[in-house]
């Protein structure tokens, strides 16, 4: 990667997915946050709370908006009404980018609601791509795509995660929300070492990272989101940010939520992490 | 078929029917847990992230039974209500229907006669919070209707009005079980079927019972019914010459409620 690829990457800085729990306080006390993220299909809504505090909100911060429910990997074909929803909340919300997950969510018109992994074939790179580019068209910018976590393998992966994901957003010109807690967490439920799955990662596409805490169990580890990000979480995303550069960065926090003040003492590790890795940046 | 479809069908049958999927060697071998693990993981997850959406929509409903009922009752709705929708938001949709058929078919359930009626009341509250906005009709605009144009008048109603009839003190029960810690409550059937209006004012979620004369002038105002229709239907049940005084009294609570969008003349 060039210098001229890192200075075209916009950078927003160090940001929390805004929860509900932290309404009042975000405007009360209007935090040094640099910028948040929302779950769009928290505000596919039609009126009340949600998009009173949104508005508010985001008259204050820059936001991205991260949905959960685009099922780019689904064999169903691609849901406009859920897309021109999406649309209709990007116009509203102006944000920086938008960003879906790297998964499928069911098929036969239903929603299991999680992030279910591809395998690592030809045909999902083909079928994802083609779907990307569709959708790319129809909102009329690039969109990010998440690495998921994951927890089971398919016996007819031909490739590894890291090479898949290199593929499908290359091919369909998309640009990559890599999630340092997911690497770290399938890394370890599939016995990979993270740092081959950082070498093979298109760094000039990385415009956003994801941090979060997660469930060690026996032979598992589980994407939960209701921890503080755990020690070798942070060494890895040191270590991203001194191959990539400087990436706007964020945590997640979707359950066991602590008060906002928690979550900025955290924050502020990040950005001391997310910072001195620039200064040690690999040439 | 191709391949990607058959993996995806048989994974999401196994998470929707863990039990009657036996067959999993499309699963690999590799990492660290066992293919039967690696699944469960998904079919786990998939039971406790809908049973909570259940438990966040309906929190009376889920501390009025016992949690062994609630595991049932909940797991049977999902059993049987697999989500058709983009967000969680709408995954408790046909619970009181669900709830009011086992109350009809299941005996664990037969002395619960109040179980549908708490389920569809918390339902319309949720409802009613996150309705469109809409823009609200004041006093002032009201008191420059000529007096002519009054008989031929209309009302639209903001999106978040929901309108329910109850046999049960649900409310009540509703108001107990929601307390921190819940409080104990008693679930009475009353004479006969009353009227319960719920909207949102201002961010809040609002509920209040209605006189059976603001029942009516209501229902028929919504159904698009004009002042003068309205008011002659009244007049059946209210002495006539207290009519225009008593809707005029309404109408200005509904305002001040944040019940009235709009004011239309059909002429």
């Amino acid at each position: 990667m060039t210098e001229a690829d890192r200075n075209q990457r916009p950078f927003l800085g160090y940001g929390l997915g805004l929860r509900r729990q932290h309404y009042n306080d975000v405007l009360d006390t209007r935090p040094d946050v640099d910028w948040f993220e929302i779950i769009s299909e928290n505000y596919m809504v039609d009126g009340g709370k949600p998009l009173h505090y949104l508005d508010r909100i985001r008259e204050h911060y820059p936001m991205v908006m991260h949905g959960v429910s685009m099922s780019i990997g689904s064999t169903d074909p691609l849901d406009y009404d859920y897309l021109a929803r999406l649309k209709a909340l990007m116009e509203r919300v102006e944000p920086a980018w938008f960003s879906d997950h790297l998964c499928w969510t069911g098929m036969d018109k239903l929603n299991l609601h999680d992030l279910l992994p591809l395998p690592y074939t030809e045909e999902a790179i083909g079928h994802v791509v083609e779907r990307v580019s569709r959708v790319q068209d129809y909102l009329g910018r690039q969109m990010l795509l998440e690495n998921v976590s994951s927890y089971v393998t398919y016996s007819e992966s031909q490739l590894t995660e890291w090479d898949f994901l290199r593929e499908v957003v290359e091919r369909a010109d998309c640009l990559l929300l890599l999630d340092i807690n997911n690497v770290f967490v399938s890394a370890f439920n599939h016995d990979f070492d993270p740092h081959d799955y950082l070498d093979a990662v298109p760094g000039e596409r990385v415009h956003q990272i994801h941090l979060a805490g997660h469930t060690q169990e026996e032979n598992l580890i589980i994407d939960t989101h209701d921890h503080p990000i755990a020690d070798p979480v942070y060494g890895l995303y040191a270590e991203a940010i001194r191959r990539f550069g400087r990436v706007s960065t964020m945590i997640e926090r979707d359950d066991h939520i602590p008060p906002l003040a928690e979550l900025l003492r955290e924050l502020d590790r990040v950005r001391q992490i997310g910072e001195s890795g620039v200064l040690n940046q690999v040439a | 078929m191709n391949n990607l479809e058959a993996l995806q069908s048989r994974f999401q049958n196994y998470i929707l029917t863990p039990a009657s999927s036996a067959e999993i060697s499309w699963v690999g071998g590799g990492g660290r847990a066992s293919p039967q693990f690696q699944l469960s993981v998904y079919a786990n997850a998939y039971l406790s992230r809908l049973k909570e959406v259940l438990m966040n929509d309906y929190p009376a409903l889920s501390v009025a039974i016992s949690s062994d009922l609630f595991e049932h009752l909940a797991e049977g709705y999902i059993h049987h209500h697999p989500s058709h929708f983009f967000s969680l938001r709408e995954y408790g949709r046909n619970l009181p229907a669900y709830v009011d058929g086992l109350v009809q078919s299941d005996p664990r359930y037969r002395d619960l006669a109040w179980l549908p009626e708490l389920a569809s009341f918390e339902w319309t509250l949720g409802q009613a919070f996150d309705a469109a906005e809409s823009g609200f009709v004041s006093e002032g605009d009201m008191a420059s209707v000529p007096a002519e144009r009054w008989p031929l008048l209309r009302f639209s109603f903001s999106p978040c009005v929901r309108r329910i009839d109850l046999e049960w003190n649900v409310p009540a029960m509703w108001k107990a079980l929601t307390a921190d810690p819940p409080l104990e409550v008693e679930a009475v059937r009353c004479g006969s079927s009353s009227a319960w209006l719920i909207w949102r004012q201002e961010l809040v979620t609002r509920f209040r019972s209605l006189e059976q004369d603001e029942q009516l002038l209501l229902d028929a105002l919504r159904s698009g019914a004009t002042f003068n229709d309205a008011c002659e239907m009244l007049a059946e049940r209210i002495e006539a010459d207290g009519v225009p005084m008593r809707a005029a009294g309404l109408l200005k609570g509904w305002i001040q409620q944040g019940l009235i969008t709009r004011l239309m003349f059909s002429d």
